[in-house]
């Protein structure tokens, strides 16, 4: 092995004395960014509870987003492990700017307020699910050769659940794409709405040359690649061009965000806040 | 263009009893639904009672792919889709009635030491 910090499988998880400081920065930077992504992106997914289309989809839609929701925990419980936090403090307390999500998921879900006249998209919601799921994926299959052994892990983890939920949104994305010229039409706005916010979806921040140097995860073009890669037969099914990721406009991984992402966390953490010390 | 034969493949199903499942319990081939149907009974359910009979040709069956099968891997941290989930709860309750129960007593000393003065 010529890897200089390979933490064994199992060992890893000390975090001993192998690793630098410097190497156990951009392993949290990085799960900060995987953690907050699954966590805000489970929340859009909840506020669809009860809307969505028919009572088929809004049951696989919302056990999809309980999974995500635990792909998120497993990240924020390595991070406890690594001595940042409980983990449910770090998904519900951190301000706006100490978190590392990207654009995408802060983005609302539509018009109005889940409690007050939702008027959500559903052709957005596929879209933008196809969109992030297929990056999720690009990324998991990186992680599963990580320097970090418990990134390895929870990527491998991960991965059996992210192929159902690719194949539910790549169904949904295809079917929308190609049923009427309706819907069509409509998947063409919704995806040119989720393309214009995915700038730093496959970004890793400012530190990102010292997260691929850690050998974390591959460079953010190689990320990129793999997502054409898993993206491009669906596209082509569908006869839509595969869209050119814009150039970011706010990067979330530097704790760049807008006020969405403000409201989100007021709301998703009342409970959590309204007694920190309860045991749940 | 799917070739066509004059013998189709048809999966049978059936039940015991009228309020029991059907269940799947083989296939045959015949030239339509209607002699699936009769084939079926006079082949099958000769001995066994039988309350009702399906037969589906099975071009109209949807199914995983052997690939595709990967999509039923759950991980094993969803224990809050089963009962057993929140077996918790019991003692959690029995701990906050507890603590309700100390309260009205410690109240019932405060009143019954004012009685006292």
């Amino acid at each position: 092995m010529k890897k200089r910090f390979y933490p064994g499988v199992g060992e890893g998880r000390k975090m001993n004395n192998e690793v630098t400081p410097e190497y156990k920065k951009a392993v949290i930077t990085l799960l900060y960014q995987l953690a907050d992504d699954d966590y805000l992106f489970s929340y859009r997914g909840s506020e669809w509870l009860g809307l969505a289309p028919h009572i088929e989809e809004d049951v696989a839609f919302s056990s999809i987003t309980q999974d995500t929701m635990g792909h998120a925990k497993l990240y924020y419980t390595l991070l406890e492990e690594l001595g940042e936090g409980i983990a449910d403090s770090l998904a519900q307390l951190r301000p706006k700017e100490d978190r590392c999500n990207s654009l995408l998921v802060e983005r609302p879900n539509g018009e109005g307020y889940y409690k007050e006249a939702p008027n959500y998209d559903w052709g957005y919601a596929v879209a933008r699910n196809f969109v992030y799921t297929t990056a999720k994926k690009a990324k998991i299959d990186a992680l599963k050769a990580s320097s970090y052994a418990p990134i390895r892990e929870v990527a491998v983890k991960i991965s059996t659940e992210l192929y159902y939920h690719k194949m539910h949104w790549t169904t949904w994305f295809t079917q929308l794409c190609s049923a009427t010229e309706e819907s069509r039409s409509r998947m063409l706005a919704a995806l040119q709405e989720v393309i214009k916010d995915a700038g730093d979806l496959l970004s890793f921040g400012k530190t990102a040359t010292h997260i691929t140097a850690c050998e974390l995860i591959e460079s953010e073009a190689a990320i990129k690649e793999r997502w054409l890669a898993i993206v491009t037969p669906t596209f082509e099914a569908v006869e839509i061009a595969i869209p050119l990721l814009p150039e970011s406009i706010i990067n979330g991984r530097n704790g760049q965000h807008t006020d969405d992402l403000t409201s989100a966390i007021e709301t998703m953490s009342e409970v959590y806040r309204s007694d920190l010390a309860a045991s749940w | 263009m799917e070739k066509q034969s004059f013998y189709q493949e048809f999966e049978i199903f059936s039940k015991r009893t009228p309020t029991s499942h059907f269940q799947h319990q083989f296939s045959l081939l015949a030239p339509n639904g209607e002699l699936a149907l009769v084939m079926a009974q006079e082949n099958f359910m000769r001995r066994e009672p039988v309350a009702d009979i399906w037969v589906v040709n099975r071009k109209h069956l949807h199914g995983l792919t052997q690939d595709n099968k990967q999509a039923l891997q759950r991980l094993d941290n969803k224990d809050y889709r089963t009962t057993k989930g929140y077996g918790y709860l019991k003692k959690k309750w029995r701990h906050y009635e507890q603590v309700m129960l100390d309260e009205k007593e410690i109240l019932s000393w405060g009143g019954g030491g004012k009685k006292d003065e």
